[in-house]
């Protein structure tokens, strides 16, 4: 945290200093920012500079000023169309879209930061060019600059590109979602009809607290609690499970190792929203699976301890039942998967280690929970974190196998959830389908904050243990 | 002796009992896809009549519900285009991190980790507004940028790769007079072509994969505009299912067989890859 405040100290001073000692192309650069390289006569990069600046300032001064001024209302003109009967038309008046004014108003806004990152290291850039000047050294032409973007500064080149999607498909979504949050953008708030404005706390005040008609808080406590039980025991089913599966195909013993591989992967193969489908269909009220329950007498037996009330199992519509169906539906799904991956971390345990044990008289089992699961742990530990992450945020097992059923608890329909959604079917639910894109955004941005927690354990792991350049 | 004869054959039959129990979807897929009844069979595992009449009628029989032509040839359009952008984003941020120095690299490697870690699908309805913004949903090109745009931030297995590409070879061929460009391209890349098909075939596959993203980006009522996986989740709506089930198994059969190749050839850079990154962080 220091060192950051000192990085960001030493930003400005270095700023500061180009600023006050800058001869007179330096102090012509605050305000045409190519002026400092014309005088040392980059003219090329010069011009690229103060285009950059104009592109800048009609980009601001003409299209996303209208946008920032309105952000604090995010508009005030709603829109009305008048019938003209003298044209047979509607006039449609000057309306604003809260939805365009805060998109574009961010968007108006990071522009902005980034030319002020912009004009701090031109400035930079220009006393160094001075100071080089002053000393006598080599200055670069155009030419040199543009192959140096091949050679020494090669990364520039790799990053911008993949740097500009990130922005737009990661950055810009992440903040315009949390801004949602803040706003009343709902079914009944929807631009361009209507306008929404920002609301302050109040919609994460109704998930929290109870309220009177919609009772968000009710569903949201139970789905929050089924999330994390599922992303945990679906992470470590799934997890146990594949190791125990490597462990029985890679055993000495078994012959035809490649076979029994390939036809479990062949299930991972076919894609998600087909066997799942098809899964939630074999397990449905009067599926095929209902049938040979009843066939060998399990519904009736079933029926007689009180487990069933009606004349089928429920596998995927009663709550309970579906819970415990999705858990072992997905252990079928996911075990192939950690199979593969555990094939090759057990590969590489080290069998001296094994050895030693054997010969001090461990068992099988003993060697297994005492040596092989630790090892495995301690490789896996930053991945698993991450799995129980992709659980919390695992659509498809959930959506797929449970889209079709409905609930039978008022306090959840009131609030558009089921009792086996996840926080991120819910907040599927809630957009696609009723619209209500405040509600979902708190959703999103709880859900971020739990796997940004997750994040931060598995994290310090990952990076901080300084191991890539050991193999090098 | 004895032991071990008992030993291989328990392993053995609980082996084939598990791939039993895994492979019965799969199976019913095969069978249903052969069957004469169009509708969910609640009686029966193994069609009473058997016909290829689906798959006719998949390809050459098309109307407003299933167009699998059209779906097929989309959601490749889009594979295709994801594969060759997020590929080519992959290599040069795992190039950039691995074998660059530059001022603030590891806090920018901290920052798209991190970022990279949160899942797409949370900011999905903002994604949905930035697309419309630019007025590129229920297009193709839409869900290719969807797919690929982001794609920078997955740089971690290959990057784990390039670390262990020993850095003697770069700096001899710096002394020769090489550019990064030309390392880049002449030395990393031919070295690491496993891991480069892993990376393609990865990034070809995940549009055939994917159900959200697609379900949220194309609203188009028109079943041409779709991709397979919207496609065939609608053919079983309940109005559907009845007349199309066994289209939707023939559809899940079509799409199954290119990727289970794909699958087959990716496997052995599969456990390599998966490991890698694992191990090396």
């Amino acid at each position: 945290m220091k060192t950051f405040l000192n990085a960001v100290k030493k930003y400005f001073a270095d700023f500061g200093r180009a600023v006050a000692k800058g001869d007179i192309w330096c102090k012509l650069s605050l305000i045409i920012l190519g002026a400092g390289y014309f005088g040392r006569k980059q003219i090329i990069k010069g011009i690229l500079m103060t285009a950059l600046e104009v592109i800048f300032f009609l980009f601001t001064g003409l299209f996303s000023i209208n946008y920032i001024k309105d952000l604090n209302t995010l508009g005030t003109v709603q829109y009305e169309a008048v019938f003209d009967p003298l044209t047979m038309k509607n006039t449609v008046n000057d309306y604003d879209n809260s939805l365009l004014i805060l998109l574009y108003g961010i968007v108006g806004i990071l522009v902005i930061l980034a030319f002020i990152l912009l004009y701090i290291s031109n400035m930079k850039a220009v006393y160094r060019l001075q100071l080089m000047k002053e000393e006598g050294e080599h200055i670069n032409t155009f030419g040199e600059d543009v192959k140096s973007l091949f050679n020494g500064k090669f990364y520039i080149t790799l990053l911008t590109l993949p740097s500009i999607g990130v922005i737009m498909m990661n950055i810009i979504p992440i903040i315009f979602m949390s801004c949602v949050a803040f706003t009343n953008y709902d079914m009944d708030h929807m631009p361009p009809n209507y306008l929404f404005t920002w609301v302050g706390l109040r919609n994460f005040k109704n998930m929290f607290t109870g309220g009177t008609t919609i009772t968000f808080s009710y569903a949201f406590v139970r789905i929050l609690a089924w999330t994390m039980i599922w992303a945990v025991t679906a992470t470590f089913t799934t997890f146990i499970g594949g190791i125990l599966l490597a462990k029985l195909i890679n055993h000495e013993n078994t012959y035809f190792k490649k076979m029994w591989r390939s036809l479990f992967v062949v299930t991972i193969a076919i894609p998600q929203f087909v066997t799942l489908l098809l899964v939630s269909k074999m397990f449905a009220d009067h599926g095929i699976v209902n049938t040979w329950c009843s066939n060998i007498g399990l519904t009736g037996f079933l029926k007689d301890i009180g487990l069933v009330s009606g004349n089928f199992i429920p596998f995927l519509s009663k709550p309970g039942w579906s819970h415990v169906m999705i858990i072992l539906i997905n252990i079928w799904v996911g075990v192939p998967y950690q199979m593969l991956s555990a094939t090759g971390i057990l590969m590489n345990i080290p069998t001296d280690q094994l050895e030693s044990a054997r010969i001090d008289g461990a068992n099988k089992w003993q060697i297994f929970w005492k040596i092989t699961m630790p090892y495995v742990l301690f490789i896996c530990g930053p991945s698993l974190i991450q799995s129980v992450i992709a659980n919390i945020n695992n659509f498809n097992v959930i959506y797929l196998l449970t889209s079709s059923t409905a609930t039978a608890n008022m306090a959840f329909a009131n609030s558009n959830a089921k009792e086996t959604d996840l926080l991120i079917t819910w907040l599927f639910t809630l957009t696609n389908d009723n619209s209500n894109y405040k509600m979902a955004s708190v959703i999103g941005i709880i859900s971020f904050v739990i796997c940004a927690l997750l994040t931060l354990l598995s994290y310090t792991r990952m990076i901080s243990g300084d191991k890539e350049e050991v193999y090098q | 002796m004895k032991k071990k004869t008992w030993n291989i054959i328990i392993r053995h039959v609980l082996l084939a009992l598990l791939a039993f129990i895994w492979l019965i979807p799969i199976v019913w897929l095969v069978v249903t896809s052969l069957s004469a009844t169009k509708g969910v069979s609640y009686q029966h595992f193994f069609p009473t009549n058997w016909t290829l009449a689906n798959f006719h009628q998949l390809f050459f029989e098309t109307d407003t519900a299933a167009n699998f032509p059209a779906w097929f040839k989309n959601t490749f359009i889009v594979a295709l285009f994801t594969c060759i952008i997020s590929s080519c984003f992959v290599l040069m941020v795992s190039y950039a991190f691995s074998c660059m120095r530059f001022k603030g690299r590891k806090q920018l490697m901290s920052f798209s980790i991190i970022l990279g870690m949160f899942p797409g699908v949370l900011s999905m309805i903002a994604v949905y507004f930035v697309l419309k913004m630019i007025g590129l949903t229920d297009s193709l090109a839409g869900l290719i940028i969807v797919y690929s745009a982001g794609s920078g931030l997955g740089f971690l297995v290959l990057k784990g790769f390039f670390d262990t590409i020993p850095v003697s070879l770069r700096e001899a061929a710096r002394l020769e007079g090489a550019s990064e460009a030309t390392i880049f391209t002449k030395i990393i890349i031919p070295l690491s072509k496993p891991m480069i098909v892993y990376t393609i075939i990865n990034a070809f596959l995940s549009p055939w994969m994917d159900f959200v993203m697609a379900r949220i980006m194309i609203k188009s009522k028109e079943s041409a505009d779709w991709t397979v996986a919207i496609g065939l989740y609608n053919l079983l709506q309940k109005t559907l299912i009845g007349d199309y089930f066994a289209i939707f198994c023939a559809g899940g059969v079509m799409i199954a067989i290119p990727i289970s190749i794909l699958f087959v050839v990716m496997q052995k850079f599969y456990v390599e890859g998966v490991t890698g990154g694992a191990v090396k962080g």
